[in-house]
This record gives C-alpha cells, structure tokens and sequence, in this order.
C-alpha cells in the first residue's frame, strides 16, 4: 500500500516537474524575439485582425512581459497556482487564434516564437503544437491544483 | 478521515480559486508594469497607442501617400490611362477581378518576374488590389515595383471589394 502511494507519488513528481518545465521553456522562448523587436511584435498583432487598432502596440508591449513573467514563474516554481492558469488561458487564447485564421485563410506568421515576418506561418502543424502545449499546460494547471489541495489538506490533519 | 475529506473538500476547492486569481491578477500587474515601464526607457521605443490602417502604413517618409481613393482609380481606369495590378493569388484572381487587371501574386512574385514585371512600362500608371481593408499584399507588391524604378505606382485600398461594391467594371467566370 505504502509502496503503491510512494510510486504515486514519484509519478506525479516528474509529471509536474516535466510540464512545468517545458512549458517554463516555451513561455521564456516565445517571449525573448517580442521583447526585442515591440515594432516587428506589433505588425504580427495587428496582421491577426482581431483586436481593434489602438489594442494593437499595448498587446505587443504587454504581452512578451506577460510570457516571460510567467515562464519565470513556472522556472523558479513560484505563484504556481496563478502562472499555471495564466499558462492554460493563454494557450487556449492561441489555439483560438490559430484555428480562426486558419479557417479565414490568413496568409499571416504566427509570431509565435519569431517576430520575423516570412517565418513561422500559421499552418496545422502550427495548430497541432498549440494544441500539445495546451494539453500540458491544462495537465499542469491540473496538478498544481492536486499538489495545493492535498498539501492543505494533510496541513490541516 | 473521510468525513473531515468531505467537509473539507468546497473549502480546499475555493482556497486554490481563491489563490489562482490573486496570483493571476498580481501576474497581469506586474507584466503590465514591466511593459509600460521598460517601454518608456527604451530607445526604440513604440507609441502605446497607434492608429493601426493600411492607408497609414502607405504613408511614405517624404509625407506622400500610395492610396488612391475609388474615385480616382475609377476616373483612370474609364480613361484607360491605368493598369490594375491584381497582388491575390491565381485563384481568387480567377474568381473574379477588375476588367483589364493583370494578376501578379505577392506570394509567387518571383515566377512573374519575367513574365509579367519584365514586360511592364516602368513609365505607366499602375495601381495593386488585393482585397480586405488590412491586405498588405497590394501594398508589397507597390514597394517592390518602386523598388525596381516603376515611379507611376497607386494602392487601392480593400480594391477588390470597393470595386465591385461600385459596381465598376469586372471580369467574372461568368462574363
């Protein structure tokens, strides 16, 4: 028994420690070319389509920000509870954008991880990795609500 | 032990809600500050707020404009002192597009380039569509053609749709 919830416990260890991460790599990845370059960050914003036009340069100024602060998070293990949510909106906000464009046939780049205008379009393979980040980040989201809960719990017996 | 899981379990539940959307908010926050505050001590910094149009983005640095209004595409081409340059793709070109256009897709730009872009008059009028008011293919295609020494180059801004909305002039499957 002992046994059975040690090994439990091990499995869940690596799961949380796996996605958070990967997806601590993706946020702080996808952040650092959008830091860089706001102007090129904000034509990629404002070829999507979808926010109105004075939306645009306080997206491109916020965003990047928003992407490293809680990929830092997730990295240093902190505020887990809000980063990992954060994480799973925000994923699921670009799936959303991603299968929009694609379904108005959009010739645009994602900019997901590069500013750079001929790199990176929007394609299914685009959609598919969304779709695997959000799945972790969900997953994640998940797990630190496990991990919370159960620490509270056994605090409180 | 089950009973107290029980009791315990909507107290829990609104604990970790509780703290997620303080944690979230005092995310946002932060990201916020960082962005506004770095923003305003950068050297290349962006304006906050920006009115984001493609008649602005054909705003060239000397103060002159690419656009053309309607009116004024629609006045040369009934003097046929104009040459529509269609920027969509084959297909939608194909579909539909301004009597007389030539197409010349941005995307496939370079396989026109001796069939089309070589046997233009560098000297005529021209003016690119493609449609939608925030297509930039039209206006790609108007900076390479400037680009390459054509000085008589006009946008038509959300061209296709304007056109047709206008009832001007156009080439159908069906006409």
């Amino acid at each position: 028994m002992l046994q059975k919830k040690l090994s439990h416990d091990v499995t869940f260890t690596i799961g949380y420690h796996f996605t958070r991460l990967i997806m601590a790599g993706v946020f702080i990845y996808a952040s650092i070319d959008k830091l860089i370059h706001p102007d090129l960050f904000a034509e990629v914003v404002y070829n999507y389509q979808v926010l109105p036009g004075y939306l645009v340069n306080l997206t491109a100024l916020i965003l990047p920000w928003l992407e490293l602060t809680l990929g830092i998070c997730l990295l240093i293990n902190r505020w887990m509870a809000g980063a990992s949510a954060l994480a799973a909106m925000l994923m699921a906000l670009f799936v959303g954008m991603t299968i929009f464009n694609l379904a108005r046939g959009l010739d645009i780049s994602c900019g997901c991880f590069s500013t750079a205008p001929d790199e990176d379009p929007i394609t299914v393979l685009t959609l598919a990795r969304d779709i695997l980040f959000l799945i972790f980040s969900l997953g994640l989201a998940g797990l630190v609500f496990i991990k919370n809960t159960r620490q509270r719990f056994y605090g409180n017996s | 032990m089950l009973l107290k899981s029980c009791s315990l379990a909507p107290t829990l539940v609104w604990h970790h809600i509780g703290n997620t959307v303080r944690q979230a908010i005092f995310i946002i926050l932060l990201s916020m500050a960082l962005g506004v505050t770095v923003n305003l001590i950068r050297p290349d910094s962006i304006h906050f707020v920006e009115t984001w149009s493609m008649a602005d983005k054909l705003v060239t640095e000397d103060g002159d404009t690419l656009a053309i209004p309607l009116e004024d595409a629609a006045a040369l081409f009934a003097d046929n002192a104009v040459v529509f340059l269609d920027a969509r793709s084959p297909v939608e070109f194909d579909q539909g597009h301004i009597q007389g256009a030539i197409n010349l897709p941005w995307h496939d730009v370079d396989n026109y380039f001796e069939t089309v872009i070589m046997t233009l008059d560098p000297e005529a009028m021209y003016i690119t569509y493609c449609d939608g008011e925030t297509c930039s293919l039209s206006h790609d295609l108007a900076m390479l053609l400037k680009d390459l020494g054509f000085t008589r180059i006009k946008v038509l801004v959300n061209g296709w749709t304007l056109w047709k909305e206008h009832d001007l002039p156009v080439t159908t499957p069906s006409s």
